[in-house]
């Protein structure tokens, strides 16, 4: 029983001829006096058989090598392509700087320009509508200066 | 030197054809892990087109450190985890792709064989990945211990103990599904 457990471990090893000479003939022994043992070699072979005898799959001989170049080719045309109108790769890595910042610039300018707009707006209506102005505000919007 | 390290140095002089000397050599083997593992010939051909892709952009960073096939080998099993993790239920079973069998088979023969194939096939795709891929790389593609060790980065011990436990998993599945395979 000691020596099946030991020689089970060894079994999947042994059909793959993975086995040094003392493990071999260690498992061959004993398949001979065992047959559970021998069971289950003939089932782990008849297992390797089935995957052996699978079936294989064949790409046409040029198929892939075809498929390649038109994709390497294609890859190597868009590189090309951005690095005449001085996109390198490097630079195509930095252009989400400039981008940024000039977006960031841009909705600065248009909340500052907005906010100016509102408040002149809110500081006229309370001069119309008789409501009480600070004189540092009246002086200001006369002045076009803002808080 | 070996083949592959020719086919590199062309490669490597500016001549394409020693890359596709490498696919052509590695195509099919590629393909039979991939289609082994996933069970999709698309998916499969697509794979290992892009396995490819990965080798024509890295081959110049290859240090020559192992040999070209185990660095090859480890692309095509790490793409395969990569779409294995993604994969979805949307699958198609199209492709180009030829199969080996023998041309004089009957229909009924032919009917038989691949209703068995597909047995086999869907068997071992229940086999736990882990245990699965040392199989096929043992049994589809005929590498030894060493070399899997290599590819996967483990022990041999621990290689041995996968394609032990992967075929005790086949095993038990083929019996599930009636046992007729075994």
């Amino acid at each position: 029983m000691k020596e099946c457990i030991k020689v089970k471990r060894l079994l999947s090893r042994y059909l793959d001829k993975e086995t040094g000479d003392a493990d071999s003939a260690l498992v061959e022994a004993h398949i001979d006096i065992c047959p559970l043992c021998k069971k289950e070699l003939s089932e782990l072979s008849r297992i390797k058989e089935l995957i052996l005898g699978k079936e294989r799959r064949t790409l046409p001989e040029d198929y892939l090598v075809c498929r390649l170049r038109e994709k390497i080719a294609s890859e190597q045309y868009t590189e090309k392509r951005l690095s005449l109108v001085g996109i390198g790769s490097l630079s195509r890595r930095l252009i989400p700087v400039p981008v940024a910042t000039i977006i960031l610039l841009i909705t600065f300018l248009f909340l500052i320009s907005t906010g100016q707009q509102v408040s002149e707006s809110s500081l006229e209506d309370n001069i119309l509508s008789g409501a009480p102005v600070t004189t540092e505000a009246a002086l200001g919007l006369i002045l076009g200066v803002q808080d | 030197m070996n083949e592959d390290n020719l086919y590199i140095e062309q490669f490597l002089n500016g001549e394409e054809k020693g890359f596709e000397m490498l696919v052509r050599k590695y195509q099919d083997r590629a393909l039979n892990i991939v289609y082994s593992l996933i069970g999709r010939d698309r998916e499969s051909e697509d794979i290992t087109q892009e396995a490819f892709l990965k080798v024509y952009r890295s081959l110049r960073s290859f240090r020559q450190r192992c040999r070209f096939s185990t660095w090859f080998y480890r692309i095509v099993v790490n793409m395969t985890y990569d779409f294995l993790r993604r994969r979805q239920n949307f699958l198609s079973n199209e492709g180009v792709l030829k199969r080996s069998v023998a041309s004089s088979a009957s229909p009924r023969d032919a009917l038989f064989r691949k209703e068995k194939e597909q047995m086999i096939q869907e068997a071992l795709e229940r086999v736990p990945l882990k245990f699965r891929v040392a199989l096929v790389l043992k049994d589809i593609e005929g590498l030894s211990y060493i070399e899997i060790a290599r590819v996967l980065r483990c022990s041999i011990g621990t290689v041995e103990s996968k394609i032990y436990r992967a075929r005790q998993f086949l095993k038990a599945e083929l019996l599930k599904s009636g046992g007729g395979a075994i």
